[in-house]
């Protein structure tokens, strides 16, 4: 009884997790898509590889910028709801060498990059943060005083934070939108604009199109980024599961081969008479074995059921959404049922094969 | 090298000779030497049909001999039902006559001989030759030779109580042949019997519909037009010839299992009473061995036929446009040789339409220009392989000395003309013709006039 | 006279050091009843585990039904087992999720077929046509010996063993099932061995022999 409940919860763990992880893969890039900014303005001509980080000089040389107020009129008249975060990219002087700097709102920013670690604290005004790779590049620290020389003008910042995203923030310096403007000589223009429209699938492709119609000199793109991050995390999460199903599997295995032990033990007497009977060494084998194989044969139909029970649970709770019924996985719960019920049983089995009738039978 | 090949052809006819070895325990010199005399006749036999006639003729008188095995196969297994279930088990004329060694002998010459001769035809083409010709027998000879020998010891090591019944004598025979064969494209079974199949269907569904049903199809819903669909798909063909192809086999095993145990109740004792019934139920369970191999050997002839190993000739359709005046031009000469005797492929665009067809010599030297597709299948082209073109959908082959003319499942021929050195076909004609046949069987196909 | 059925010269059988049975020449004629006598530890077992086959002598020779049994393999021992001996034992050796005329098709199992109407004719026999379906748990101690008596003749051995049947009983189940194997003997025509250290049960059979620590010590013939 004991086994027959290993070996179903082995394999409807299993079940789960194979049947939750491969309905996980639409789901999660789905709903991962939903985090983050999902729509980017950018000029018509600007050739901003979006996604593809890093970003390099040659491409902002011949720049050309959206117009921030013609932007605004377009996301009020297409009422769309969404974050928005304005971007102006542009080279600075820092100690004489160009570094990249972001004018950004830093509000917005905080509200649309939740994930964006920040040592030290959010600038206030005549303040900045740095990118955590050019903060070791140019060895800067938070409190430091950076003075960033402009195309007229040289901006005297202290340094409030360093951020540390992972993505190619952390090859830039941000300051305040306003403040760069006026640094670079572009007041009202932008690079870039960020949106986040809550909505998902269909809906977005169609505020995508609206916001193009009112923005003839801009490109509305989707972006993929996030999604590619999350199929690397998807990946990520997958191995995890393969790896706790490796883990239950071994431990499984190691507690059928120890009650398997436990229960031929237990039948000593049973199986000494079986050979005193008269069953030749395999034929009592061949008993254990079958009962071993029943067992993991209801081991792996129960595991089957179960298994789909949990991995509705699991999709229900974790990702709201019902898992896919997949037949086949019956096929693999009863395979990895029978598989380590026989392969725990290897062990019991030789002692049944060896066990001499005369000692058993006395008690031995 | 090429002695290789024939190995699996080969080791089949071991197989074969091992269950009659065991089959007729007591005949066994018997067996022995009329199988290897019917193996080296059926290689000599069919050595001598294959020079003296056209490649057709010894294809089809093998192909005809697998068949009326095959068909003997069927009668025998319903009969072994039938004599398994019935009451009385009377020891028939039949019964007698299975165990005498004239019907052994027989039995292994000609199965033997069959072999021999599906052996001969994987390389018909080589008989020609006589150095390479000799060595090729040689080679085979030792292989033989040493399966011989295997065979013989494998048929000592087997238990005693191992034993073999009529009926699964022969079925393993047939099964082994039907493997042997199943490699040899033209004298492979399966595919032309689930191609049968799926056109007598076909044509009882045509027939039931024009004629008995109703004279208007509109009284028919699309629902039951749906199924009626199922009727005309590729699976019917396939699983049809699955049924026919296996039930002899299942059939036996029935029989086998339904087998009578011997009579018992005289024996006053219990537990020897119990003691032969064990043996019985053991001897039985046995016999039943055979069987279920040969339905497993007769499922890799099916997987061979229907998944062949042969390699064939398809060249990628090379895309190609007209001149001015809507002309196809192709020089005979010019990227591709068109008369070295292979198929080339071209796809013909106009708009948007397209025509696939190809350009090849047939072994009579003329030239031909034929749609990659036929009047009655799916066009899903055809492929080359040796002595004849194959249609991919049903399989049929297709003798490569009937390219180009017209009818059934040949490739629809193209009119053309050769201007110099040069093929010349009309692009709107290829259009319109491919437009037409394509259309009209792919019409057909999805289940509806 | 009778054929000879158990022959053993200079029967040896040692555990390590241990010496359980020094050698043991014995001559059994089919059909006789031998009673084997001693205390603990006086090899008594071992002997009976020897000539039921269950173990492999150390040395010497042992010919039981015409068949050298040092000379079978492991799985020919089992089979000598199933066709040719029945063993009652002390302790019944039932299985306990098993009802009696389970218990008793299985040895009709390991030899051949298991036969349900047999079995319970059997059983009947042995005066247990009514609690055929009971487990061994509810049955009693002597009804369970007398399930275990049905099992060992089910496949009408040519020897039966039997290793201190009577050890658990009271008195007069003690009788009743010595007068149970006398009537089937009777029936069966055969041999039987039975180990015990009661002089009473001893003195059912037609000879005892006595053993002390391996040794052959005694012999004596009953007068029935």
């Amino acid at each position: 009884m004991l086994l027959l409940a290993v070996l179903a919860m082995a394999s409807s763990l299993a079940t789960a997790l194979g049947i939750v992880s491969s309905s996980m893969e639409k789901r999660v890039a789905e709903e991962v898509r939903k985090y983050g900014a999902n729509l980017v303005i950018i000029p018509e001509s600007a050739r901003l590889d979006v996604g593809s980080g890093g970003l390099n000089f040659g491409v902002v040389s011949e720049p050309s910028y959206l117009q921030q107020k013609q932007v605004e009129e377009a996301l009020v008249k297409s009422a769309l709801k969404a974050e928005v975060s304005f971007h102006l990219r542009g080279a600075l002087q820092l100690k004489d060498a160009d570094i990249m700097v972001e004018g950004v709102n830093f509000s917005d920013i905080r509200r649309l990059f939740p994930w964006w670690q920040l040592k030290g604290n959010w600038p206030a005004a005549g303040e900045t943060i740095v990118g955590s790779d050019l903060a070791s590049r140019m060895k800067l620290k938070v409190g430091d005083i950076v003075e960033l020389a402009g195309s007229n003008n040289k901006i005297p910042l202290r340094v409030s934070g360093i951020v540390a995203s992972g993505g190619e923030e952390d090859g830039l310096l941000f300051m305040a939108l306003p403040e760069l403007q006026r640094a670079l000589g572009l007041d009202g223009q932008l690079t870039l604009v960020r949106l986040m429209v809550t909505a998902g699938g269909d809906s977005l492709k169609k505020s995508a199109s609206a916001l193009q119609m009112l923005l003839p000199a801009a490109k509305v793109n989707e972006v993929r980024q996030t999604a590619r991050t999350s199929e690397g995390l998807l990946a990520k999460v997958k191995l995890l599961m393969l790896m706790v199903t490796a883990v239950v599997l071994v431990s499984a295995g190691s507690s059928v081969a120890g009650t398997m032990s436990t229960t031929v033990l237990e039948r000593g007497k049973e199986i000494g008479l079986m050979k005193a009977m008269g069953g030749t060494r395999w034929e009592v084998m061949l008993i254990f074995c079958g009962e071993a194989a029943m067992l993991g044969v209801l081991g792996g139909l129960a595991g089957y059921v179960f298994g789909s029970v949990i991995a509705q649970f699991i999709t229900k709770t974790v990702f709201s959404a019902s898992a896919d019924f997949i037949p086949w996985f019956a096929g693999i719960s009863l395979g990895v049922s029978l598989f380590l019920a026989l392969l725990g049983s290897i062990g019991p089995m030789i002692s049944v094969f060896r066990l001499d009738p005369v000692r058993s039978l006395r008690g031995e | 090298m090429v002695a290789l090949k024939l190995i699996p052809h080969l080791l089949s006819w071991a197989g074969i000779l091992l269950v009659l070895l065991r089959g007729y325990s007591e005949r066994r010199s018997v067996v022995m030497k009329t199988s290897i005399t019917g193996f080296t006749g059926g290689v000599a036999g069919a050595i001598i049909l294959f020079r003296t006639f056209p490649e057709t003729i010894p294809f089809g008188s093998i192909k005809t001999a697998l068949a009326v095995s095959f068909f003997l196969l069927w009668v025998f297994s319903v009969a072994a039902v039938y004599s398994s279930t019935a009451r009385r088990v009377p020891i028939s004329r039949r019964g007698r006559f299975v165990n005498t060694s004239l019907c052994a002998g027989a039995v292994a010459f000609l199965a033997g001989m069959v072999a021999g001769a599906i052996c001969t035809c994987r390389f018909p083409a080589t008989a020609s030759n006589t150095l390479t010709f000799i060595v090729l027998v040689l080679a085979a000879g030792a292989l033989a030779y040493a399966l011989v020998f295997c065979v013989r010891i494998i048929e000592r090591l087997l238990p005693p109580s191992f034993t073999v019944s009529p009926s699964g004598m022969l079925i393993a025979v047939v099964a082994f042949l039907l493997f042997s064969s199943s490699s040899i494209l033209r004298l492979d079974l399966f595919s032309p019997l689930s191609m049968k199949v799926m056109k007598g269907i076909h044509d009882f569904v045509h027939q039931f519909m024009e004629s008995i049903l109703i004279p208007d199809h509109l009284f028919v819903r699309s629902v039951v037009w749906k199924y009626i669909g199922i009727l005309f798909s590729k699976g019917v063909g396939f699983w049809g010839g699955m049924v026919i192809w296996f039930t002899p086999a299942f059939l036996i095993v029935l029989a086998v299992n339904f087998e009578r145990l011997p009579s018992v109740a005289h024996i006053r004792q219990g537990a020897q009473r119990r003691k032969l019934l064990a043996a019985a139920i053991k001897a039985r369970r046995h016999r039943l061995v055979i069987p279920l191999l040969s339905v497993v050997i007769l499922a890799a002839a099916a997987y061979q036929s229907s998944f062949p190993s042969t390699e064939y000739w398809d060249p990628k359709p090379i895309p190609i446009s007209a001149n001015q005046s809507g002309e196809i031009i192709i020089p005979k000469k010019g990227e591709v040789n068109l008369e070295d005797g292979k198929l080339h492929k071209y796809l013909f665009k106009q708009g948007d339409r397209e025509a696939r067809f190809f350009i090849m010599v047939t072994p009579e030297g003329q030239l031909t220009v034929d749609l990659d597709a036929c009047a009655i299948c799916k066009p899903d082209g055809y492929g080359q392989a040796e002595g004849s073109v194959i249609c991919y959908y049903c399989k049929t082959l297709i003798p490569l000395e009937t390219v180009g003319k017209p009818g059934g499942c040949n490739p629809v021929p193209v009119v053309f003309s050769v201007k110099g050195d040069n093929v010349a076909i009309n692009g709107m004609t290829l259009i319109n013709t491919w437009g037409s046949t394509v259309q009209a069987t792919t019409r057909v196909k999805e289940g509806g006039k | 006279m009778a054929e000879t059925i158990i022959e053993t010269n200079g029967l040896t059988r040692s555990y390590g050091d241990i010496c359980a049975l020094k050698p043991l020449d014995l001559q059994v004629p089919e059909g006789e009843w031998l009673s084997v006598m001693g205390h603990s530890g006086s090899g008594k077992s071992t002997l009976m585990n020897l000539v039921g086959g269950l173990d492999r002598p150390s040395d010497g020779s042992l010919r039981v039904g015409g068949e050298d049994l040092l000379a079978l393999s492991e799985d020919g021992l089992a089979r000598f087992r199933r066709e040719f001996v029945g063993i009652i034992f002390q302790q019944h050796h039932l299985i306990p999720y098993l009802t009696a005329v389970e218990n008793v098709m299985m040895a009709q199992y390991f030899h051949s077929v298991p036969d349900e109407a047999e079995a319970r004719t059997a059983l009947e026999r042995v005066g247990l046509g009514h609690r055929l379906k009971n487990r061994p748990g509810e049955l009693s101690g002597g009804e369970q010996q007398r399930v275990c008596i049905a099992r060992a003749i089910i496949n009408s051995p040519k020897l039966l063993l039997g290793d201190e049947p009577t050890g658990n009983l009271d008195n007069k189940s003690t009788i009743m099932v010595m007068e149970l194997l006398k009537e089937l003997r009777a029936e069966e025509r055969f041999t039987v061995i039975m180990v015990t250290h009661n002089q009473e049960v001893a003195a059912w059979g037609d000879r005892t022999i006595y053993l002390d620590d391996g040794v052959l010590v005694r012999e004596e013939r009953m007068n029935s």
